[in-house]
C-alpha cells in the first residue's frame, strides 16, 4: 500500500514514516503544501494523511485537489487544530477520517485498518486463536461451532484493537484512549482497562482456557498468537 | 409590559382619571355658574324696576296700600311688590320657599326694600330653582359623551404616535437584542431614527456587539493556536515513545520507564484537551442541533460506565421516571457531563456503595440527579468545587487534576442547565440538573 504522508512538522512525520514502514507499508513524505500539491497530481496513492495546519498551504484545498487527482486514494486528516467545524468541513469535502492530534500511532493504524476494510471489501477476517474464531468483519467469536455472546460491545473492541496489533504489547493507556477516546474526562489512570480484560478471560474461559491473552508484567496486555 | 403598551395604558389611566374628576365636578360647576347667572339676572330686573318707580312713580304698581304681584303662568317666576313696615330693611337673594296658588314652590328671591316717599316698600323678585337647575343634567351628559369621545380619539392617537416614536427602540430590539444568537454576529446596520436617544442606544449596543465579538474572535484564534502549539510537541513525543516500544533492543527496564513517560504524557494530554474543552464550550463554538431521549443517553452512559462500578462493586440504579425526548442540546457534551458526574459518584464512593440516577418531572422542571453513597462533600467547601484546578482536601490521593466538576459546569452553563449540590458528609452528594424548558421536546 502507497502512503502519501503530508506533515510539517519533520518530527512528527519522521516518526509515522518509521511506523507505517514497519507495518509494511510504502511511505512518501512531504513537509510542505506545494510539493504535496505536485505529488498528488503525478502519483496514485491508496492512503493519503493529511496535516491541516500547513504553513505554506490551506490544508483543505489540498483535500479538494486529492479527492479530484486521487479519486481512489482514502484520505485521513490529521490536526492539531482546534476548530471544532474542521471536523465536519474535512468530512464533507471527502476525507475519510479525521484525526485529532495527540493520536496514537496504534490508533491511526486501527483507522487505517478500518477503512480498507469498507473501501476495499476484505473477505471474511476471521483469525484463529487455539479454537477461538474472532471474526473481525462481523465482530463475532465463536469457540469452534459453539458462539461466544456473553461478549460485549466494548470487551469486543479491546480484543480487536489487541488483535490488530497482535504480539505487540499494548499498555492500558493505549487501550484506554481506544476504548474511551471520546469521552472527556478528568482521570489519567486507566486501571479499569484490568476489569475488562479480567471479564474477557472470565467469559473466555467458559470454554477453554485464553492463554494467547497475556498480561505484560507492568507494561500491558498483548495477543500472542502466530495466525 | 412594552414600553408602548405602557405608555399607552397609563396615557388612558390618567386621562380617563381626569375626565372622570372633571365630570363629577361638573353639576356643582354648573349649579354656581347658573346661581351666579340667576343673581345677575334678578338684579337687573331689579334695577329696572327700581328705574320704572323713580321714573314712573311707585303708582304704576301699587296704589294705596295694596300689594302687587305677578307671575308667569307656569310659575317659574314671579315678581311681588309690598308696602313694608317703616323700619324694615332687607337686601338679599336667598331660596325659600313661597306659596303661590296652593303650590309651594322653591325660590330663588331677590328681596329688597326701598323708599318712595316716607313709604317703604318690600320688593321680590323669585325664579323657581327647579327652572334654574334644569339644565345641569343634560349638560353633564353632553360633556360627558364629548370628552370621552376626545378621550378615545386621543387615546388612538397617542397610540399611533408613540408607536411610531417608539419604532426605532423595536427595531433595536427585534434585530439586535433578541434574535442575537451569539457568537454570529451580522454586520451592522444603522437604525434610522431621529430621537437621539434611540441613536445612542443603537450605537452602544452596537460597539459592545463588536467589543465582545473581537473578544471571542480573539480567543478563537488564541484556543487554535494554543491547541496546535500545545499538541503538536505532545503529538511528537507519543509517536516516539510508541515507536520506542517497538524496537527490540530496547530493555525490559528502559520499558518500564518508558511507560512512566507514557503515563505522565497522557495526563499532560489529558489537561491541555480537558481545558482547550472548556475554553471552546465558553467560546459557543459548539452546536446545540443534537435530539435524544433521557432512557436513550442514560443508557449509553450506563454501557460506557458499567465497567468501572466492578472495583468497588458498585450497584448503579437507572430510575427514568419520565422519558423525555431533549432537544436542541449537544450530545456529545451532555454525555461528558453525565459520564464525568457519574465517574466522580463512582471514585469517591465507598465499597459496595449505591448510585441513583434518576430522571423525572419536579415542581414543573425536568431533572436529572445523580445520588451516592461516597464520602460527601465538606460544607466549606461546596462553594469551590466547580473552580478549575481545586481538588477536594479527602481527593489528594485520586487519580485527577480537579477538572471533571468544571467540565461538568461549563457544559452546564452551555446548555443553560441549573445544577444543585446537596451533601452531607460520610453518607453521599446529590448533584441535581435541571433542564431549562427549551430542552424538552415532549414527554414520551
Amino acid at each position: 500500500m502507497n502512503i502519501l504522508i503530508i506533515e510539517d512538522e519533520k518530527a512528527l512525520a519522521q516518526e509515522l514514516e518509521l511506523f507505517l514502514t514497519k507495518n509494511n507499508y510504502v511511505c512518501e513524505v512531504c513537509y510542505n503544501g506545494s510539493s504535496a500539491s505536485e505529488k498528488i497530481a503525478v502519483n496514485l496513492y491508496d492512503f493519503i494523511l493529511l496535516d491541516l495546519g500547513l504553513p505554506d498551504y490551506e490544508g483543505l484545498d489540498l483535500l479538494k485537489e486529492a479527492r479530484q487527482t486521487n479519486p481512489e486514494a482514502a484520505c485521513i486528516i490529521l490536526t492539531a487544530r482546534a476548530e471544532v467545524n474542521d471536523r465536519v468541513i474535512g468530512l464533507d469535502l471527502g476525507a475519510d477520517d479525521y484525526l485529532a492530534k495527540p493520536f496514537s500511532l496504534l490508533e491511526l493504524q486501527s483507522r487505517m485498518q478500518a477503512i480498507i476494510r469498507r473501501k476495499f471489501g476484505v473477505p471474511q477476517n476471521v483469525v484463529d486463536l487455539d479454537g477461538f474464531l474472532v471474526n473481525l468483519t462481523d465482530r463475532t467469536i465463536m469457540y469452534h461451532v459453539n458462539p461466544v455472546n456473553t461478549i460485549t460491545k466494548k470487551e469486543f473492541d479491546l480484543l480487536a484493537y489487541l488483535l490488530l496489533h497482535k504480539n505487540r504489547t499494548l499498555t492500558r493507556a493505549q487501550l484506554g484512549e481506544h476504548i474511551w477516546g471520546s469521552v472527556i474526562n478528568d482521570d489519567y489512570d486507566s486501571n479499569f482497562i484490568d476489569a475488562h480484560i479480567k471479564n474477557i478471560r472470565k467469559k473466555l474461559s467458559a470454554f477453554a482456557p485464553a492463554e494467547w491473552l497475556e498480561t505484560v508484567r507492568g507494561l500491558g496486555y498483548r495477543i500472542k498468537t502466530n495466525a | 409590559m412594552k414600553l408602548q403598551t405602557k405608555l399607552t395604558f397609563f396615557n388612558a389611566i390618567s386621562k380617563l382619571v381626569i375626565v372622570t374628576l372633571f365630570v363629577l365636578l361638573l353639576p356643582g360647576v354648573i349649579e354656581n355658574i347658573n346661581k351666579s347667572y340667576t343673581d345677575d339676572r334678578l338684579i337687573k330686573q331689579k334695577d329696572k324696576l327700581l328705574e320704572i318707580v323713580q321714573q314712573q312713580g311707585i303708582k304704576t304698581y301699587i296704589d294705596g296700600d295694596e300689594s302687587y304681584g305677578s307671575y308667569l303662568p307656569l310659575k317659574e317666576e314671579y315678581i311681588s311688590l309690598d308696602v313694608a313696615p317703616p323700619k324694615y330693611h332687607l337686601d338679599t337673594i336667598q331660596n325659600e320657599k313661597r306659596m303661590v296658588e296652593q303650590d309651594t314652590i322653591d325660590y330663588r328671591i331677590l328681596s329688597h326694600t326701598f323708599k318712595v316717599g316716607k313709604k317703604n316698600y318690600l320688593l321680590e323678585i323669585g325664579k323657581s330653582t327647579e327652572s334654574i337647575g334644569e339644565t345641569t343634567k343634560p349638560l353633564q351628559n353632553i360633556a360627558f359623551q364629548i370628552l370621552i369621545g376626545m378621550v378615545l380619539l386621543t387615546i388612538l392617537a397617542d397610540q399611533a404616535f408613540s408607536s411610531y416614536i417608539l419604532r426605532p427602540l423595536n427595531i433595536i430590539i427585534r434585530t439586535k437584542l433578541v434574535s442575537k444568537k451569539f457568537p454570529s454576529f451580522t454586520a451592522y446596520k444603522q437604525v434610522r431614527t431621529t430621537t437621539s436617544d434611540f441613536q445612542h442606544l443603537d450605537i452602544s449596543i452596537h460597539k459592545m456587539v463588536e467589543a465582545i465579538e473581537k473578544a471571542f474572535q480573539k480567543e478563537r484564534e488564541f484556543i487554535s493556536n494554543a491547541s496546535h502549539e500545545l499538541m503538536t510537541p505532545i503529538s511528537i513525543m507519543q509517536s516516539k515513545i510508541e515507536n520506542m516500544f517497538e524496537q527490540d533492543d530496547v530493555a525490559d527496564e528502559t520499558k518500564l520507564r518508558l511507560l512512566e513517560m507514557q503515563k505522565i504524557l497522557y495526563r499532560l494530554k489529558s489537561i491541555t484537551k480537558t481545558l482547550l474543552l472548556i475554553s471552546q464550550i465558553e467560546n459557543e463554538q459548539f452546536l446545540r442541533e443534537d435530539k435524544t431521549t433521557t432512557a436513550e443517553l442514560l443508557q449509553e452512559l450506563y454501557d460506557e460506565i458499567s465497567i468501572r462500578l466492578q472495583d468497588k462493586n458498585i450497584s448503579l440504579v437507572l430510575l427514568v421516571t419520565d422519558n423525555v425526548e431533549l432537544i436542541n442540546i449537544n450530545k456529545f457534551l451532555l454525555f461528558n457531563l453525565l459520564f464525568n458526574l457519574v465517574n466522580n459518584a463512582i471514585k469517591y464512593n465507598r465499597t459496595d456503595g449505591e448510585i441513583t440516577v434518576s430522571a423525572r418531572w419536579h415542581n414543573g422542571r425536568y431533572q436529572v440527579s445523580i445520588a451516592d453513597t461516597g464520602i460527601g462533600i465538606a460544607e466549606e467547601e461546596l462553594p469551590h468545587i466547580f473552580n478549575r484546578f481545586k481538588k477536594m482536601k479527602k481527593a489528594l490521593s485520586q487519580d485527577s487534576f480537579g477538572l471533571g466538576l468544571p467540565i461538568v459546569k461549563s457544559i452546564a452553563d452551555f446548555h443553560h442547565i441549573d445544577i444543585s449540590v446537596i451533601s452531607v458528609q460520610g453518607e453521599g452528594s446529590t448533584f441535581t440538573l435541571s433542564l431549562p424548558p427549551g430542552t424538552i421536546n415532549a414527554a414520551l
